[in-house]
């Protein structure tokens, strides 16, 4: 290993091997999902473990929390060999895990997540536990109420109560998976100061993550899998964006080329928009917006920043307090939503199970759910059954996503392959204005690369824009034309010139009112 | 007046000792996350068995624990239904009170035990109601203080997050459902110790007046008592005025008996929208 002189790899080398995983095989069904993979995880190191969806990390990382039983391989800790054969077995070997979506019961308060599973006593002593939480807060430099709700807190609060939740159970080995999907640039980089903390204190911390930045910006070492083989294991200080990227994805990435474009007439046109929240809250405040035939617009920001009911309120599925919605040219107020479809409106909306398939039904009837009342696929009364077919058969060519016949039902594809499914139905029928939210949730590098191209080239080709909701704000400053950042509610547009400043969004994500 | 004011007074207290435990059972249900209408074919199944064993063995404690074993057993028929094979809580719920209801009303027209003119041995109603109130401080010191209750709410409101932090929700709702049992049982006994013989539906729905005032105190048990009073308070001026002309005019017996069961409907109607019901409440 590379023996330089930065402050990095002189930890890596000084501290000792907390666990070490050897050569594990993990087997499901035909696929399998891990071979031969060894990984170690060392003391007072932030160790970053990258790799596409379905690569095998969370899987690894499953095996090295107790979750899941390998069929080959050993797991040993501080040097001893251990059977792990329940969760409950490696968190009584000190290893925590915080996955990607937060285990933290917004109902109880928040001494009452800190404690779950972890409760010292049959009686609970408030006081006692109280003035230890407070003592691991204030370890960390945070602050918490701990007779409030927890869902008082921000996205942001509950990732440090996952944290304090580790040292509470006095994890040594810390499994983070996708810790900074939720939360802001800012507060990304605090939680991330947080780690390196811990680690100085001799933790063993895991990152399992998407984002190369904070791989090469706050990890030590790095561990890259592709389809479940492990591709490189070395420290953060000896490769480069470009070099993981070629390893995550099996060869190399180009950016894409945003080509040049004449934004047209004006589209989409949100005017001092008010929408009210479902707790009655004011969840957007003031908005304004306008989209221009041609371009793809990111709006950035945090999660539970007002996208959703910026959303609901454009579909006509929530009446705004007050402001105006001008779509295609004529006001929306009191459009009914299948009106607004028929103008044009398209949604990939952003729980696919919930708002944007019927997982029982085949995907030719998916196909036409929500646009079934568009010509060729409607036919008087009735459905165009052929044409529907072709509908079908075209919305699962445009991202080849793999399937078994469009007679067969939703639920026999992919998570991924649902997704390539939804986002092509909403291209292909003469769409007016796109709304997309995370419209690549559950797709590869590649897979998010030709649904962006393909969006683009909708949008200039047919004179349509899009608006695209991310929390991943690398994503949009790759793929969108220009960007705005939604903060409590309010929309703000960046300074002309600084329209994709990582920075400047940044910070106007977090920006509350 | 004064004495008209104290009886009613005393009625609401003896009244509302019934749907206090049958409300505290169906706290601990439902906190955990099991939807529990069967708290009524609970208390039934209590009664019945209460007076069955108290006239049979002619010992109020063998009858005590009979009824408590019966309640439970339902309890636990309804944890298995919903936890192990998945039915759906309320259908369960449903099926639980039909069979209780037929297999009780026959057992009242077949079983000679159940057809005597003497009382059966029961404790007296008053070791009842005093357990009653005893047990709903009881119940909310448990669910804030121990972690025993601390677990109860956890996997009330998302058993899938309780159960990454270790927890076993299924085990967890097994025990929660076999102390509404017990609950019920009390209830159940109360119900039947106040004349020791058992009528076909003696119970009267009272077990669904307990949910409501459940519903109504927010799934919190002091709240429930107050709600169980106020509920109690209502049967007992129904007690009262039933058969008095009321400026007169006379109101027809059957007016006066919906009382408590329309106050439950309206108090539900004004003051329960803004409770909020355990978040994993009915699921898996």
């Amino acid at each position: 290993m590379d023996d330089g002189g930065d402050v990095r790899s002189l930890r890596t080398e000084s501290d000792g091997v907390a666990a070490h995983l050897d050569g594990i095989t993990k087997v499901f069904g035909k696929l399998t999902a891990l071979d031969q993979v060894s990984f170690t995880a060392n003391r007072g190191r932030i160790q970053a473990l990258v790799g596409e969806n379905g690569a095998g990390k969370t899987t690894l990382m499953r095996v090295l929390y107790g979750a899941l039983k390998p069929e080959q391989g050993a797991i040993s800790l501080h040097g001893n060999e251990v059977q792990l054969d329940s969760a409950a077995d490696g968190i009584s070997h000190h290893i925590g895990m915080v996955s990607q979506h937060y285990a933290i019961i917004p109902e109880l308060t928040c001494l009452q997540n800190l404690m779950l599973g972890a409760e010292p006593e049959a009686w609970i002593k408030q006081a006692e536990c109280i003035s230890r939480a407070d003592e691991l807060a204030t370890k960390m430099g945070f602050s918490f109420d701990w007779t409030a709700k927890a869902e008082t807190l921000s996205p942001s609060g509950a990732q440090k109560l996952e944290i304090l939740k580790l040292l509470w159970r006095d994890a040594e080995i810390m499994i983070l998976d996708e810790p900074t999907a939720m939360l802001s640039p800012a507060d990304s980089d605090a939680l991330f100061g947080s780690l390196r903390q811990l680690a100085d204190q001799g933790a063993a911390i895991i990152v399992v993550t998407h984002r190369l930045p904070e791989v090469l910006d706050y990890c030590d070492h790095v561990t890259v899998l592709r389809g479940g083989k492990l591709m490189a294991d070395k420290p953060v200080s000896e490769t480069n964006a470009e070099e993981l990227a070629e390893l995550i994805i099996g060869h190399g990435v180009d950016a894409p080329v945003l080509d040049e474009f004449e934004p047209g007439e004006i589209l989409l046109k949100v005017a001092s928009l008010t929408v009210k929240g479902e707790r009655g809250d004011e969840a957007v405040q003031g908005a304004d917006l306008t989209l221009r035939s041609g371009e793809v617009v990111g709006l950035a920001g945090v999660d539970g920043s007002g996208q959703r009911e910026l959303f609901q309120a454009i579909l006509g599925l929530l009446n705004p307090v007050s402001g105006s919605i001008l779509l295609c040219g004529a006001d929306a107020e009191r459009v009914s939503p299948s009106k607004r479809i028929e103008q044009g409106l398209r949604l990939i909306a952003e729980d696919r199970h919930a708002e944007g398939v019927v997982d029982d039904w085949s995907l030719e009837a998916n196909a036409s759910l929500g646009l079934q009342r568009l010509e060729p696929l409607r036919s008087g009364p009735w459905i165009d059954r052929k044409e529907r077919a072709d509908f079908a058969q075209q919305s699962t060519d445009l991202f080849a996503a793999k399937h078994q016949g469009i007679d067969k039902p939703m639920s026999s594809l992919s998570g991924g392959n649902q997704q390539r499914f939804v986002a092509a139905r909403a291209l292909l029928l003469r769409p007016k204005v796109i709304l997309a939210f995370q419209p690549t949730r559950g797709l590869d590098i590649d897979g998010a690369a030709q649904v962006f191209s393909q969006l683009r080239k909708t949008c200039r080709d047919e004179n349509a824009a899009a608006l695209v909701v991310s929390f991943d704000l690398d994503e949009l400053i790759e793929h969108t034309d220009r960007i705005v950042a939604m903060s409590g509610g309010r929309i703000q547009s960046p300074p002309p010139g600084e329209e994709k400043s990582r920075k400047i969004i940044g910070e106007l994500m977090v920006e509350a009112g | 007046m004064t004495n008209d004011m104290m009886q009613v007074l005393m009625s609401t207290v003896v009244l509302s000792g019934p749907l206090i435990l049958a409300a505290l059972g169906g706290l601990f249900s439902e906190r955990s996350g099991v939807i529990n209408i069967a708290l009524e074919g609970k208390m039934l199944g209590a009664a019945c068995t209460a007076v069955f064993i108290g006239a049979q063995t002619g010992s109020p404690l063998l009858s005590l624990i009979g009824a408590l074993g019966a309640a439970v057993i339902i309890g636990l028929i309804h944890a298995v239904l919903t936890q192990v094979y998945n039915v759906d809580h309320i259908i369960s719920g449903m099926g639980l009170n039909a069979s209780i209801l037929g297999a009780t009303t026959l057992f009242a027209k077949t079983l000679p035990q159940l057809q005597t003119d003497e009382a059966a041995a029961i404790f007296p109603s008053s070791f009842f109601w005093t357990m009653a109130f005893v047990l709903a401080g009881a119940a909310a010191l448990y669910i804030a203080r121990t972690r025993g209750g601390l677990h109860l709410l956890a996997v009330g409101n998302d058993p899938d997050k309780s159960r990454q932090m270790g927890l076993n929700p299924v085990k967890i709702r097994f025990k929660s459902l076999a102390v509404a049992g017990l609950l019920c049982g009390l209830s159940g006994a109360l119900i039947a110790s106040t004349s020791g013989n058992f009528v076909p539906n003696m119970t009267d729905g009272r077990g669904y007046i307990a949910l409501a005032a459940l519903i109504l105190g927010g799934w919190r048990a002091i709240p429930a008592l107050l709600a169980c009073l106020l509920f109690g308070f209502f049967h007992a001026l129904e007690l009262m005025l039933q058969g008095q002309p009321i400026l007169g005019v006379d109101l027809p017996p059957e007016l006066w008996q919906s009382l408590p069961y329309a106050a439950a409907l309206i108090a539900l109607a004004l003051f329960a929208g803004h409770n909020k019901a355990p978040a994993g409440l009915g699921r898996p």
